[in-house]
């Protein structure tokens, strides 16, 4: 089951008690299609940099969970109909992870392409040095 | 006869490699800023050195920065 990373931005204007109550339910929608929340990071208030809706301010908060790839859909379905929620991001962060360990592996090789093609040098001026 | 101007040439760095950051989170916003002047726009590579694998991770990040309403689109 990957890694999933979810942004939200949930509108100023909303009360603690009814943000609460909808992060209940997107939480109970998590557990639900069988996925649960790893980290938590709520940012709180913040300024936006620019306005969405109006709204010059956000809430921000940051989810890490894991859960099969089904409970992507209907949780950003969830997401966009809701009014409350200026913006959302959800990205696959063991996507994003491979994506970098596979660069580190290419960059490994052609290091290690490089370092043989200079033992190759070497090689050849020590015999042909050896010659003369 | 006109003096000839020299400069010194700075030797660009690309702070990626030599931290050795694997991924760019977009949430880091004090460490994209560095890269993103008021303008708003993305610094090119031939300005901060970057590496060309770490540039396209950089731009991918600043994007999903701006979405998430962390940077401008537009600056000042």
């Amino acid at each position: 089951m990957p890694l999933y990373e979810l942004g939200v931005i949930i509108t100023p204007s909303l009360s603690d008690e009814d943000r609460e109550a909808f992060l209940g339910e997107l939480k109970e929608l998590l557990a639900k299609e069988g996925a649960s929340i790893v980290k938590e990071d709520v940012w709180g208030k913040r300024n936006l940099a620019y306005s969405i809706k109006h709204e010059r301010e956000g809430f921000y908060l940051f989810w890490q969970y894991q859960g099969p790839g089904t409970v992507v859909k209907p949780l950003e379905y969830r997401l966009r109909v809701s009014d409350q929620v200026l913006r959302y991001l959800n990205l696959n962060l063991d996507r994003e992870m491979q994506r970098a360990r596979k660069m580190e592996k290419v960059r490994a090789e052609q290091k290690a392409a490089k370092r043989d093609k200079k033992g190759q040098r070497a090689e050849a001026a020590a015999a042909a040095a050896a010659e003369v | 006869m006109a003096k000839k101007k020299y400069f010194v040439k700075r030797k660009k760095t690309c702070k990626f490699t030599a931290e050795g950051i694997e991924y760019i989170d977009y949430k880091d916003i004090d460490l994209i800023r560095q890269y993103v002047p008021v303008s708003g726009k993305i610094l090119p590579r031939r300005v901060s050195g970057t590496n060309p694998i770490y540039q396209r991770k950089l731009t991918r990040a600043i994007k999903r920065a701006r979405l998430m309403a962390l940077l401008p689109f537009l600056g000042d």
